[in-house]
């Protein structure tokens, strides 16, 4: 299990990391949120000690990370990078080794992965003469070529198109099925909504929200109402002026209203205007549990 | 895995990398070419600067003359002899140009304008020689007497055991700090290129993910080093080995003792400078800045070269000084070994902190190399770049 323990971190005047604290399990797959410059990035370096904390602990299995444990862990940083002009196999046979496979498995574990990404044939290629999409795949294969018992991924679907997108959710539900701790970034909530169970959610370098997806959005104060007439008769919009509305559209609306709000005046507004054809609450998703608690 | 193993990946990877790059096997072959170029090319043009006397001579001269004339004038001149009937004759050819001078048998040695001095001046002194020879024979005076008689009886002896060669080991030494010189600021920059290319390309966060940023660093500077090492023995192998099949090797002969000194302050020196410009690499993001970086220590190579290059003569303070300080020490030392000026304790403290300098710099590059690894954007200074790092 990996522990994120009240880490902090400035910079100057800049908190980057103000008591961050969360934990992933083996066979996790947890989402890990927030908006940009909230710390994800240098709470994921903190784990590879790329960066030092001011305080607070990394730990791995109940202890602080020793080098040692780290050749176990894979990382696939926000900015992507490889050697452009080293051949791809060798490439990879050098991940493997720099996390201390012997050469023979690291050879071995190359083969499978190039066969596994259709790229067998580019053995010999150069990173370069990739398309932009096999980089990609290359870089993940960098990650994983250890079979590591962690992995940490720093936005892994930005610049994804939807075929790579699907590839990747494959190989972190594979890895995390498999046993390991996977912890990723995301800006992609509808996405991420799908794919995990849980999520952590930081703002300003601390943890606001964490726990399994269903629950985080069950538990919030809000509910979304909502309402759909037929035939659209009237302004909705300018019906329900007195509501949050969060959309509205041709004889639709979508209000955002705390759990205590009594529903018959709604309801007499709703059924002056027209026919109701549909009146429904919803829990928030995750993208409007983000904006909660963030926005 | 332990460190070692680390710093042999990266090593390995390096030098692998750069060995089979195309720029790098055309750059060693092009420098390959260029030096047998530079060896060979004198030999097609004719330098022969060698003189050829001719000598008329007119009437019956004393034998041995033109050999004699000849061997005196040593490797700067040939002599050969032609005869002439009569002094008229032979003068003709003088004005001419076709002889050099004329020995008349009956007493007259005949100059032309275009004459060589040191042509007359040796061929008065073997003649006059002969003639006392000659005269002594007569007076009944054996040739060992005579030979007794001039010497005086007076033997050359040296004051010093052994001849004086320091001049040749200054000149060894200082050959061995232009080579030491042109390796730092050729391989130097392949690191410091290295270095900024693994920054810019992003993938150092990747590779600091597992490895140690100060094995890192070893393993960079050991694969380039040992590539550039490798690259200038046989730039060096192929040089001496044109050169002895022309006969022509002249490098200038060293005494053992320097010979080591030159080497093992190669080393030190190389190590110094190529992991302080590895520091300098992680300062900046762009190729553009890597000479800026670098600034600080192309200024520091080029003190010590020109404090070595105005030094061959001998001892002076600046050089004491200079050589006993590491950055300036690998250029400066070894002349002063050579030059017999260093004392042991010079050379034991100069060592000593060369050492520790370097030990120092691995350290305190480990440092800047992580702070400043993974800032990317603007030129991080050197104290920002330490400080961001405890590591």
């Amino acid at each position: 299990m990996l522990e994120i323990d009240t880490l902090h971190k400035a910079y100057d005047d800049v908190v980057a990391l103000d008591g961050c604290t969360f934990r992933v399990r083996r066979g996790q797959l947890l989402g890990f949120l927030g908006p940009n410059g909230s710390g994800k990035t240098t709470t994921m370096r903190s784990v590879f000690s790329l960066v030092q904390p001011d305080s607070g602990e990394v730990r791995w299995d109940g202890a602080v990370i020793a080098p040692e444990a780290r050749l176990g862990f894979g990382y696939m940083p926000e900015q992507r990078g490889l050697y452009p002009r080293m051949k791809v196999a060798p490439q990879l046979v050098y991940f493997a080794r720099l996390h201390g496979i012997a050469k023979d498995a690291a050879e071995s574990a190359t083969a499978e992965w190039l066969e596994r990404l259709g790229l067998s044939d580019r053995a010999d290629s150069r990173l370069e003469e990739l398309s932009h999409g096999n980089q990609q795949r290359i870089q993940l294969a960098a990650a994983l070529i250890h079979d590591p018992e962690l992995l940490v991924l720093d936005e892994p679907f930005s610049g994804l198109d939807p075929i790579g997108v699907q590839a990747m959710i494959d190989i972190l539900l594979e890895r995390a099925a498999a046993g390991a701790a996977v912890v990723f970034s995301s800006h992609q909530l509808d996405l991420v909504e799908d794919l995990c169970e849980d999520v952590v959610i930081v703002a300003a370098g601390k943890v606001v929200l964490a726990g399994p997806v269903r629950e985080l959005r069950s538990r919030s104060h809000h509910r979304y109402l909502d309402i759909e007439l037929a035939p659209p008769a009237g302004d909705l919009a300018a019906a329900f002026g007195g509501f949050d509305i969060v959309a509205s559209a041709d004889g639709r609306v979508r209000l955002r209203l705390t759990d205590a709000a009594p529903l018959q005046p709604l309801i007499d507004t709703a059924s002056s205007l027209g026919r109701i054809q549909q009146f429904s609450f919803t829990p928030p998703n995750l993208s409007e549990v983000f904006r909660e608690v963030v926005g | 895995m332990s460190g070692w193993s680390a710093i042999k990946l990266v090593a390995a990877r390096d030098f692998r990398e750069r060995i089979a790059s195309r720029a790098f096997q055309l750059s060693t072959a092009l420098t390959v070419l260029l030096v047998v170029g530079f060896i060979m090319v004198p030999t097609f043009i004719d330098t022969d600067t060698t003189e050829e006397w001719t000598i008329a001579i007119v009437g019956d001269v004393p034998p041995g003359l033109v050999e004699t004339v000849g061997a005196g004038a040593g490797d700067a001149a040939t002599a050969s002899a032609s005869e002439f009937a009569t002094r008229a004759e032979a003068e003709a050819e003088l004005e001419d140009g076709n002889v050099d001078i004329v020995i008349d048998a009956s007493g007259t040695v005949i100059v032309g304008n275009s004459t060589d001095e040191q042509l007359t001046t040796l061929v008065a002194a073997v003649l006059a020689s002969l003639d006392v020879a000659e005269q002594a024979e007569e007076l009944g005076i054996d040739a060992t007497a005579l030979t007794d008689l001039f010497s005086g009886g007076y033997a050359v002896v040296s004051l010093d055991e052994q001849p004086d060669t320091s001049n040749g080991d200054r000149a060894f030494a200082f050959f061995a700090t232009i080579i030491l010189f042109m390796s730092i600021i050729t391989y130097g920059s392949w690191i410091l290129i290295g270095v900024i290319e693994e920054k810019t390309n992003r993938v150092v966060e990747v590779v600091l993910g597992t490895v140690r940023p100060s094995h890192l660093l070893a393993g960079k500077v050991l694969g380039i080093g040992i590539l550039g090492v490798a690259q200038i023995v046989l730039i060096g192998v192929v040089a001496i080995t044109v050169l002895s099949l022309q006969d022509a090797l002249n490098i200038p002969e060293a005494a053992p003792k320097v010979l080591v000194w030159a080497f093992i302050w190669y080393l030190l020196g190389f190590a110094f400078y190529a992991v302080a410009y590895a520091a300098a690499g992680s300062l900046v993001s762009r190729q553009e800045e890597a000479q800026n970086a670098a600034f600080p220590l192309t200024l520091m190579l080029m003190a010590s070269y020109f404090i070595a290059s105005f030094s061959i003569a001998g001892e002076n303070p600046v050089l004491r000084v200079a050589s006993l300080l590491p950055m300036f020490a690998p250029m400066t030392m070894p002349l002063r070994i050579a030059g017999n000026d260093a004392q042991t304790w010079e050379v034991v403290v100069s060592v000593v902190l060369m050492i520790a300098a370097t030990y120092g710099l691995v350290r305190f590059a480990g440092r800047v190399y992580a702070g400043g690894l993974l800032q990317s954007g603007s030129r991080v200074k050197w104290r920002e770049a330490f400080r961001a790092s405890e590591a």
